[in-house]
């Protein structure tokens, strides 16, 4: 298989102090993006979660919807809302300092046997078994919840475990497949095509729908990897 | 009990009501009609429709109907008859036990409702009968409506009165958008050959997406982008990989990390859902007061 370049952009960049002045993006005309970052970093994603959750706790006038995303908010609005007064809102809440919002912790068992396993390893110039106690070393955060129902992004792995993603995109891989690029580890709840490396299967299922809510992982939520016996 | 027997259906046929909202935190779009302003006016016909109707696609759709049921139905230019009887369409019909109602394709449209007086006897899923075809989800066992599935009904508690009709659909001018997301990172002399092109809808079109035939190619040089995977709304223009531009509809993925250059503006996308393949469509960048 052919080895992509490097993929600077989504390398998660190193902590900073700096508070985050983020970008409000209408989103077509019944959506807002506040956007914390373009590119993938620690700090945006603490700071769309942060928002997330107060915004939840204290929703905006015209706000039907709010969808936290790697390094972004989605508010998803009524027909009627007002964007100017709700930027101006939104403004204000942002400048107030928050804590990490507290998540909650879940323990995942992993099959570490996926086809893409010793190539991932390979890359990170680790034996196999290496490569595994590097990968469950220390807990990640659940990034986000997108792409499709219940798929989960976790992260950050530290630079050492970071590989670009596949260049070929696989054609369907089942629920429960876990899988791993871009210094994160991501977990299908449904069959999904993905670009990413399979590395290994869990019986975790993060997605319900007869269930409410239909998913269990919330971005802000720890979760802490091992291998599956 | 009333029911209808599908004895013949396009490959898109569905249920669908108004969207499971709510539910992008957990990775689910909202799904619902691809052409609202149809779906609203067939229940209109009824003056108190249940929520759930189905959307077929120009195959159109036939049944055969069991006990007494009444029916709306719009949206595109089909043609539909009852025991061989042609009515006017749009209509609204009053149907007994055995009738056999015929949706046959028109001179128009990619979808059209049939929305009825009782509500369908499936249990909703995360709070919708939308049937979400990306992901097999709600409506009819998750998948689209084929030969022989018998959908019965039931009386619905909840009446809910005609919604408000929508404006007119507007005309047939340019389809208006919204700069979208990554349009920055488009170059001007792009950007400006995007309002000046004409696309056209291709034979690729589904519930997710409509691919557009970029004739002229201005998104075939397109160097390609590293994106952090965002949020998408109906109605995003993304231009994939190899320059294809796709408007993603109703069942669009979550998010995603295509650039997307424009979004059609909600009062448009059901225009834009209608339109057949082959047809030309021209985009007109407005400022957000415009589109709102």
């Amino acid at each position: 298989m052919a080895h992509g370049p490097a993929v600077t952009s989504l390398s998660p960049q190193t902590e900073r102090n700096d508070p985050l002045i983020p970008t409000l993006l209408p989103l077509g005309d019944r959506a807002m993006l506040v956007r914390f970052s373009t590119g993938l970093s620690d700090t945006a994603n603490r700071a769309a979660i942060g928002l997330a959750r107060q915004l939840e706790t204290d929703c905006p006038d015209g706000v039907e919807e709010i969808a936290p995303g790697l390094v972004s908010v989605l508010l998803r609005l009524s027909e009627t809302a007002d964007f100017g007064r709700l930027r101006g809102e939104l403004m204000l809440r942002i400048g107030v300092e928050s804590p990490d919002p507290p998540g909650a912790e879940h323990d995942i068992a992993i099959r570490f046997d996926g086809p893409d396993l010793d190539e991932v390893a390979e890359r990170t110039r680790l034996a196999r078994q290496d490569f595994i106690g590097h990968h469950n070393s220390r807990p990640l955060r659940v990034l986000a919840t997108g792409f499709a129902p219940g798929f989960v992004y976790c992260g950050f792995h530290p630079q050492a475990l970071i590989v670009p993603r596949r260049e070929a995109v696989r054609p369907m891989v089942p629920a429960g497949t876990v899988l791993f690029a871009a210094g994160q580890t991501a977990i299908a709840a449904t069959p999904v095509r993905t670009g990413w490396h399979v590395i290994g299967q869990t019986a975790f299922q993060n997605f319900d729908p007869a269930a409410q809510p239909p998913t269990r992982l919330r971005a802000g939520d720890t979760v802490r990897f091992m291998e599956a016996v | 009990m009333s029911a209808i027997t599908i004895t013949r259906a396009g490959p898109l046929a569905t249920l669908q009501d108004t969207g499971r909202f709510g539910m992008l935190a957990h990775g689910v779009s909202a799904s619902g009609p691809m052409d609202r302003r149809a779906f609203h006016a067939a229940g209109a016909l009824l003056g108190t429709a249940a929520p759930t109707g189905i959307e077929f696609t120009s195959a159109g759709l036939a049944f055969t109907a069991e006990g007494p049921l009444r029916i709306g139905c719009a949206g595109g230019q089909f043609r539909v008859s009852v025991n061989g009887n042609p009515r006017e369409w749009p209509a609204r019909i009053g149907l007994n036990e055995s009738d056999v109602v015929e949706i046959t394709p028109g001179p128009s449209g990619n979808y059209g409702y049939l929305r009825f007086n009782l509500e369908c006897d499936i249990a909703p899923v995360l709070g919708s009968r939308s049937t979400n075809l990306a992901v097999g989800l709600g409506g009819w066992k998750g998948r689209a409506l084929h030969i022989g599935d018998r959908l019965s009904f039931v009386d619905h508690a909840a009446a809910t009165a005609a919604s408000p009709v929508a404006a007119p659909a507007p005309g047939d001018g340019p389809v208006r958008v919204l700069w979208g997301l990554h349009a920055d990172l488009f170059e001007t002399a792009v950007r400006a050959a995007f309002v000046r092109t004409a696309f056209v809808v291709s034979q690729n079109l589904d519930r997710m997406g409509v691919r557009l035939t970029d004739t002229a190619g201005i998104f075939r040089t397109r160097p390609r982008l590293m994106l952090v995977s965002d949020a998408i709304v109906p109605g995003d223009i993304q231009i994939l990989g190899d320059g294809t531009p796709t408007v993603l509809m109703r069942d669009h993925q979550p998010t995603g990390g295509y650039p997307r250059i424009a979004t059609i503006v909600s009062a448009d996308l059901d225009r834009f859902a209608q339109m057949r393949p082959g047809t030309e469509v021209r985009f007109q960048p407005v400022s957000l007061e415009h589109a709102r």
